[in-house]
């Protein structure tokens, strides 16, 4: 496999499955907090 | 006083969760274009130099326009008449029954798409698939029969019975059993077609770019086409799903969830198809991929039933497998036709009806003119020509809605509100008002010139695919949309205030 397309895999791979990954982080991280404030009850 | 009592109304009916919100919203997003329509455009525009140009509007339109769509149904709490119109003003709401149309008229030929996977699981399942030599001619004597309509009738009926049990006992428990299904399946489908010798050919494709195609003007408007026809933005829909998002719920960071969940899937697929293609085609693999066949059908009901039947020595094993290939491919178009039957019933109840009346409406209307296209290939691409194009129009009213509000105004307001969890910077002002108008602009302007190249006869309105035929259904639908404008936001208010002073009372 040439380089050019081990860069192309990282860069698409890179971004849209590590930004996935990133975002459900980032996501349950929130409702934690979210829970933990007690926001539930709102 | 009317705006607070709009305000603060009790819904009632919300998604349970944060998780049940999403999972159902990318039940929208993930559909049959996410599995079939990406290998083939991917094939067709060389590969890797597709997906590049593919990842950028991913950032530059989708998740922009899903963002602006949760923030307008979530503010609004109506379907995009209503929405529309509080938005960008009570003149426009002829916009939002567009917007509406649109994904109405795709969802009646959807629901005869969404009848041929379910039709396909059942020949797959039973081993009937596997009895035939000659595909093409299986799938002609399918579709030229009565099983189009009987399985069209048969997915519509069960997708108004989800709707009809609503959004949390119906459409939540629904998505958060199919679409968790639908991974499993395809991850499943992606390990085997991965591990199949020759796959790696497929895969390396996929990745390798072309330097040359990728400076070629088409391979970004095909990108740019392919996220606004497969993420869901700008059709509505997610905008219905917002009404029953929980006040505290944030907008953003759930918008890039679906957005960046939505290419995820499309990239597995697209591993999946092009592994198994690279790994099992006996002809040339390129030429099978990129096919279209009669309405777009070449790949998936034609050709991939063929290779299934190769996909090892063990026939029961290969059954399983393409039983499952499409059991996903079933799972993803019910749940974005759920969502289709879900904006227009409740577009109804916005107008002052009970969702069960409403809903007979919807379904015996989508069954009626679900009829043609599944009687007739020809009207399907029609009507999938000039309606996809439309939700191009339907993406700028959005954009064009929060223009009218004001950019900033409505992104300080609405989201980064209340429950927000990441504040949206002032990037999105020059993304929503000026890229995404540049992009409909140009995309629009693209398809509608190239099919005057198309066809001699671009200005007659009865051919199948040209520009005649979409300016004159566009110019009927908005036309008589204006003329109804007053009428239509006038019975919407109306209606909302009198069933929330009785709700106060």
């Amino acid at each position: 496999m040439d380089k050019l397309t081990i860069i192309t895999a990282l860069i698409v791979l890179g971004i849209v499955w590590g930004g996935l990954a990133f975002f459900i982080f980032r996501a349950v991280k929130y409702e934690k907090l979210k829970t933990e404030n007690g926001k539930e009850e709102s | 006083m009317r705006f607070f009592i709009l305000n603060t109304m009790k819904q009632q009916e919300f998604f349970s969760s944060r998780w049940a919100l999403i999972i159902a919203t990318i039940g929208i997003a993930i559909g049959t274009g996410n599995i079939w329509r990406f290998s083939r455009i991917v094939a067709q525009n060389g590969g890797g130099s597709f997906l590049i140009p593919w990842v950028i509007f991913l950032l530059i339109w989708s998740v922009p326009l899903i963002i602006a769509e949760f923030a307008i149904g979530k503010s609004a709490r109506f379907g995009p008449v209503g929405a529309i119109s509080k938005t960008a003003g009570k003149q426009f709401g002829w916009m939002g029954a567009f917007i509406v149309f649109v994904s109405s008229a795709i969802m009646f030929y959807y629901s005869v798409v969404t009848g041929w996977c379910l039709r396909y699981f059942f020949s797959a399942a039973s081993g009937d698939l596997f009895n035939t030599s000659d595909h093409l001619i299986y799938w002609n004597e399918f579709s030229s029969g009565t099983g189009p309509l009987i399985f069209h009738f048969i997915a519509m009926f069960l997708v108004a019975f989800v709707v009809l049990k609503g959004v949390t006992r119906g459409i939540e428990k629904v998505t958060k059993l199919l679409v968790p299904s639908l991974l499993i399946i395809l991850l499943t489908l992606f390990v085997r077609a991965v591990t199949l010798p020759g796959a790696f050919d497929g895969i390396k494709y996929f990745f390798t770019p072309d330097l040359d195609v990728m400076l070629n003007y088409r391979v970004w408007l095909n990108a740019l086409t392919q996220n606004a026809w497969d993420t869901g933005a700008g059709w509505g829909l997610i905008m219905t799903y917002a009404i029953y998002m929980k006040k505290r719920e944030d907008i953003s960071l759930n918008a890039a969830l679906i957005g960046f969940g939505n290419n995820t899937i499309s990239i597995i697929a697209g591993i999946t198809i092009f592994s198994t293609v690279f790994a099992l085609s006996t002809t040339d693999a390129m030429i099978q991929v990129s096919q279209s066949g009669p309405a777009n059908t070449g790949l998936t009901f034609i050709y991939l039933p063929l290779l299934f039947s190769n996909i090892s020595s063990s026939s029961s094993l290969n059954t399983v497998f393409a039983s499952m290939f499409f059991l996903a491919l079933f799972f993803a178009a019910v749940t974005s036709l759920i969502s289709m039957v879900e904006m227009a019933t409740r577009t109804i109840i916005d107008f002052g009806m009970k969702r069960k009346r409403a809903l007979i409406i919807v379904a015996s209307v989508g069954m009626l003119l679900g009829i043609p296209s599944a009687m007739d290939l020809k009207v399907l691409a029609n009507q999938d020509w000039v309606w996809g194009v439309g939700l191009i129009l339907s993406g700028a009213f959005i954009s064009f809605s929060i223009i009218r509000y004001g950019v900033d105004k409505f992104r300080t307001e609405f989201i980064n509100g209340f429950g927000s969890d990441v504040k949206i910077g002032k990037w999105y002002n020059f993304v929503i008002g000026i890229l995404v108008p540049v992009q409909v602009v140009v995309l629009i302007s693209w398809w509608l010139i190239s099919s005057v190249s198309w066809d001699p006869e671009w200005w007659n309105p009865f051919h199948s695919e040209n520009l005649g035929t979409v300016l004159f259904q566009w110019g009927i639908v908005i036309v008589v949309f204006i003329l109804l404008n007053k009428t239509m936001v006038k019975h919407i208010f109306n209606e909302k205030s009198e069933s929330l002073l009785s709700e106060s009372k």
